[in-house]
């Protein structure tokens, strides 16, 4: 479960403080899939980046499964990442020049040796991305889709309990999109994975259970499918 | 959509009678909603009439059965591979934007936006049940949800285009 509370976000811009995150209160449940919109600058991605604990909060507390990312010292912070948290990441962030095996298994490898069961889960995920066939494939040989796949698989093997996608469908055609989507819902529905996708594509964000819409640096409103004026709203808050 | 050749469809794939016609034809209607009983009855006599359709008898409980004739085959098979034009189904919002668009600027973008508040809703709407079929796994439907939500893609850009350019 991650639960942010009273979280603000400063950073200086020349002489000037500009507050990106002014007082961000949220929960998500386990094996949830929501997504976070709103505008450029709006704060999405900071928030993003601030429950994967690639940065601090200037105040406030991030906690994932009851344990608060602040009060990690930065290596512990980076074995927690690795170990809990999965990203993807709008241009994949592979390594080219290793195979789609090598780069999937990669997180496996900062933690140590490749055992029997994470080549199984290795294989078993190249299977379910559907790039089975592909494993030897250098990544820079890849389709943007099927590098995006990858980065998919790269984000699950070590079994995280959220993963964090930042506009995973950002940089592709919207069939191409489509596919990663319906993998992302599979991923989710499958295997109950929470995930926190960043988008600013109603197209993409209407795969999810929840939708945060921020807008000046606070949740605006956080509208869920079972609502009955959820549509109305999103028409409201894109209008 | 044609209630003619959807009866062809069904009948080219098995023998039916009346009720089971009309519980096939709703689902092949998909996302347009159910179809009038009275209307596959008259469609039916039709058929028979144009010798499309031929009806061998009754089935175990004492229900018309219904069978395509090679005729009916042909013509199902001419339907089938012709293209179909463009159809501009939104000619009133065209129409309107232009009526608009030559009267009064506000007036235009409160169209504007009104119609890309109608447009997200509808998406809303769709991709939520798109989701629901990707997991039930109907292919069929799925793929015209998608279908509807590409042309609602395209309409929202071309919304979007428009306003820009209005400024």
């Amino acid at each position: 479960m991650i639960r942010v509370h009273n979280v603000t976000k400063e950073y200086m811009q020349g002489q000037e403080k500009i507050q990106v995150l002014k007082g961000v209160n949220l929960q998500i449940n386990e094996g949830e899939f929501v997504a976070v919109m709103g505008p450029s600058g709006s704060g999405k991605s900071t928030l993003l980046q601030l429950i994967g604990g690639l940065d601090l909060p200037t105040s406030g507390d991030i906690q994932i499964n009851q344990q608060s990312l602040q009060e990690m010292n930065e290596k512990k912070r980076t074995i927690f990442r690795r170990r809990h948290l999965g990203f993807v990441f709008q241009n994949y962030q592979l390594l080219p020049t290793l195979t789609v095996e090598e780069n999937i298994a990669f997180p496996i490898h900062a933690d140590g040796k490749i055992r029997k069961r994470n080549q199984r889960s290795i294989t078993n995920l190249i299977s379910e991305v559907g790039l089975k066939g592909f494993e030897k494939k250098r990544a820079n040989l890849l389709s943007g889709g099927q590098q995006q796949r990858v980065a998919i698989a790269r984000a699950l093997v070590n079994h995280p309990s959220v993963l964090l996608a930042d506009e995973p469908t950002g940089n592709l055609d919207r069939t191409i999109a489509e596919d990663i989507l319906r993998l992302l819902l599979t991923f989710n529905r499958k295997h109950n994975q929470t995930i926190v996708m960043v988008t600013h594509d109603i197209f993409a964000a209407g795969f999810a259970d929840r939708i945060i819409l921020f807008r000046d640096g606070v949740i605006e409103k956080i509208i869920s499918r079972k609502d009955e004026d959820y549509a109305k709203y999103m028409a409201h808050f894109m209008a | 959509m044609s209630v003619k050749y959807g009866i062809l469809t069904l009948l080219s794939v098995k023998q039916c009678h009346g009720y089971e016609l009309k519980i096939e034809l709703d689902s092949l209607l998909g996302l347009k909603g159910k179809i009038n009983p009275g209307q596959i009855y008259t469609t039916l006599d039709r058929l028979i009439r144009d010798g499309f359709v031929t009806s061998p008898g009754m089935d175990g409980e004492d229900r018309r059965l219904y069978d395509i004739h090679i005729k009916g085959k042909e013509e199902l098979n001419k339907w089938l591979i012709e293209p179909v034009a463009y159809s501009n189904t939104k000619e009133d919002f065209f129409f309107k934007w232009s009526c608009a668009r030559k009267t009064n600027s506000e007036l235009e973008k409160l169209m504007l936006t009104q119609q890309k508040e109608l447009i997200v809703k509808e998406v809303m709407e769709l991709t939520k049940l798109k989701t629901e079929l990707i997991l039930e796994g109907d292919e069929r439907r799925y793929l015209l949800v998608t279908g509807t939500l590409l042309h609602l893609e395209a309409d929202l850009t071309w919304i979007n285009q428009v306003e820009n350019r209005v400024g």
